[in-house]
């Protein structure tokens, strides 16, 4: 299987608004922006934008001075790149709605000082505070406010939940993410593309193998550098056993949250049992550092192959009684359905990507549109609902796991023969870049990666599904009472730490 | 067996304890009795996530599943910091989290003891030298003890509980 085709494109920014609006009507959507710093090669910033449709991925890209021309008012979904580029290399752009800071906090960030500008000097501003965030407000009597975060009662990651209420039901939801902000991209500035491994895996611990495989496609496509079919079809089991584990625990929080411990704590038992398995394969309960660049760390033989058989048999056993225990009862189907609705419409102007759209009735997989290592072996269909509730994204994991399970027992016993990993020199071009992708169980996970002449990393960009899915929550909460809010929450359960990057 | 027969009489606490000395249930025992005897038979924790990369959280809401059931010991993740007795932080401390952490640590009635769990927090990890990254905890609290791992296991941070303990009844 090729890398996947990128179509290049060169633009000017003025010209762009029109026809980003133009290729919206064709079908084909936000996958990303990414900004880069390459004044060193031509003095100017470099700013692509990501379009993904049916025939594979297109990138626009425009160079820059100071400012760039907004799109957000054509293309929603562009608002929090646009505003993530402003904070963090201090380009403005032109016409947006909205420029609060997004992950620099004025509450310690002096907002003069942009990070991931090449001639940033790592000064680090005093620890003070520089300004104030504005919450929107909605006015009127009898409206109240309910503030929830950054620390929450529970062991959740840490982000801001505000919202505006009239009696019981939302009117409004402000989310103010970026409490983990950890700097990643930056971090990974001028590491070789090994050593940016760590780093990857732990953009998002639960997601490390699909968000690693992803990485890889890019940097394997920067090095030329082709990886055997057994590591293609190992990479693809633990993706696939990472998918079936995070499916197993959201379906089970799905069931704690309506308080419906039972089946739950059996749910809790079997993803326990799916880290025993991933433990036992690889050393690790989240198969960290399992894969490596130009193939994987570790073999299966016979018996690691045939445990991970009669687990996922397993997993499909208990599952399926599970499915029954939902379709029969119905005080779970009560809580499930017509909570937290995201409407197509809503899906198509944000982009989103993964379960959210698959059960919004929006058909993407990267797997399918966009495929990789050996996906296009599989005659995969998206699975798709299209009432966009918290039922729509509960039955949607539940199918996937069988899609998954069946995915993992096509390959267990056709493991081809050969090295599970390929010598490579670590030379490249400087410059060059690649965009890689992948199917998390969230959704796409999209890198952007340019090298210098080193063999080091210049750039990095990643995008996580979570970034584009966290706004989606504001619309879905609309109308419902705030007591389901946690149950809209989890039935998407994005992660924090990959959306703050 | 029905599914809900089976959900409730098929114990999956107990199958673990046979054979291996090493297991949760006889870690558990000597916990129960360290957190009777030290924190009057309940020791409640409030954690809060200072960066990090979510598996920490996985493992440490994988201690209430049935497997380890971390309750019947006495030990209670809490939601309020009102009622804890320990702080547990994980992750590396961002800038932006910094502040949220020191007020729960100063919401926490003393006697208060703060825990970290996995390397992050104690070391900051591979974000040690982010601009946005102000960690290690040891910077801003006094630190009673530090559970390792990346992330720690179920069973290492029931280690670490009774360690804690030890030391508490030392001390």
């Amino acid at each position: 299987m090729d890398k996947i085709l990128i179509n290049k494109h060169i633009i000017e920014s003025n010209a762009f608004v029109n026809s980003a609006d133009n290729l919206k009507g064709s079908g084909k959507y936000l996958l990303g922006i990414a900004a880069a710093d390459e004044r060193s090669l031509n003095s100017k910033f470099g700013i692509r934008y990501f379009f993904g449709g049916n025939n594979g991925i297109d990138e626009y890209s425009v160079k820059v001075d100071e400012s760039f021309q907004s799109i957000s008012k054509v293309c929603p979904a562009a608002k929090m790149y646009e505003r993530e580029i402003y904070d963090l290399f201090g380009l403005t752009p032109d016409g947006h709605p909205d420029l609060r800071p997004l992950m620099l906090y004025p509450e310690n960030w002096n907002s003069s000082v942009h990070p991931l500008r090449k001639d940033y000097n790592n000064s680090i501003p005093e620890m003070k505070r520089y300004g104030e965030y504005k919450f929107k407000k909605v006015l009127g009597e009898g409206i109240f406010e309910v503030l929830v975060g950054p620390v929450h009662a529970g062991i959740i990651e840490p982000g801001h939940f505000r919202f505006s209420l009239a009696g019981e039901p939302v009117l409004q939801l402000e989310i103010r993410h970026f409490w983990k902000h950890r700097g990643i991209e930056k971090v990974c500035e001028g590491k070789d593309f090994k050593e940016a491994l760590d780093l990857v895996a732990k953009i998002s611990g639960d997601n490390n193998v699909n968000i690693t495989i992803s990485y890889l496609e890019a940097v394997e496509s920067i090095l030329n550098l082709e990886i055997t079919e057994r590591a293609k079809y190992i990479r693809v089991i633990l993706a696939e056993l990472e998918r079936i584990w995070n499916y197993v625990r959201d379906v089970a929080w799905i069931f704690m949250d309506i308080g419906f411990a039972l089946p739950a704590q059996s749910l809790f038992a079997l993803q326990e049992e799916l880290m025993k398995l991933n433990k036992s394969l690889t050393g690790h309960r989240f198969l960290f550092n399992a894969l490596t660049v130009g193939g994987v760390n570790f073999n299966l033989d016979s018996s690691k192959l045939k445990a991970i058989d009669n687990m996922i048999n397993k997993v499909e056993k208990n599952i399926k009684e599970c499915e029954a225990f939902i379709v029969n009862s119905s005080t779970v189907l009560d809580r499930l359905e017509f909570t937290g609705k995201i409407n197509k419409k809503t899906a198509e102007e944000l982009s989103l990507c993964g379960i959210s759209a698959r059960a919004s009735g929006l058909p993407r997989d990267s797997r399918i549109e966009f495929p990789y290592l050996i996906y296009d072996k599989f005659d995969l269909k998206p699975a798709l609902l299209e009432s966009g509730d918290v039922f729509a994204r509960t039955a949607l994991r539940i199918k996937e796991i069988y899609v998954s399970k069946k995915i993992i027992g096509d390959l267990l016993f056709n493991l081809p023969e050969g090295d599970i990993a390929v010598a490579y020199e670590n030379r490249t071009e400087a410059y060059k870049y690649a965009a890689g992708n992948s199917e998390t169980p969230r959704g796409n996970a999209f890198f952007y990666v340019m090298a210098d002449n080193d063999g080091k990393i210049f750039r990095l960009k990643y995008i996580d599904p979570s970034f584009r899915i966290w706004p989606s929550i504001q619309y879905g909460v609309l109308g419902n009472i705030i007591a389901d809010f946690p149950l809209i929450n989890k039935s998407l359960n994005l992660s924090y730490s990959g959306n703050d990057m | 067996m029905g599914f809900l027969s089976k959900l409730l009489f098929k114990n999956k606490t107990q199958s673990i304890v046979s054979g291996n000395s090493d297991s949760v249930l006889i870690k558990g025992d000597e916990l129960k009795r360290s957190v009777d005897e030290v924190f009057g038979r309940s020791l409640f924790v409030r954690l809060v996530d200072g960066g990090s990369c979510n598996a920490c959280e996985n493992e440490l809401a994988a201690l209430s599943n049935p497997y380890y059931d971390l309750e019947r010991f006495g030990i209670k993740f809490v939601a309020s910091p009102k009622h804890a007795d320990v702080i547990m932080v994980t992750g590396c401390i961002t800038r932006n989290m910094l502040n949220p952490l020191l007020k729960t640590y100063e919401n926490i009635p003393a006697p208060k003891f703060v825990i970290t769990a996995g390397d992050c927090p104690e070391t900051g990890g591979p974000f040690k030298d982010s601009y946005s990254v102000c960690g290690p905890v040891s910077k801003y609290l006094t630190v009673a003890m530090n559970i390792k791992g990346c992330p720690p296991e179920p069973e290492a941070i029931i280690s670490g509980f009774l360690k804690f303990m030890d030391m508490l009844k030392t001390s």
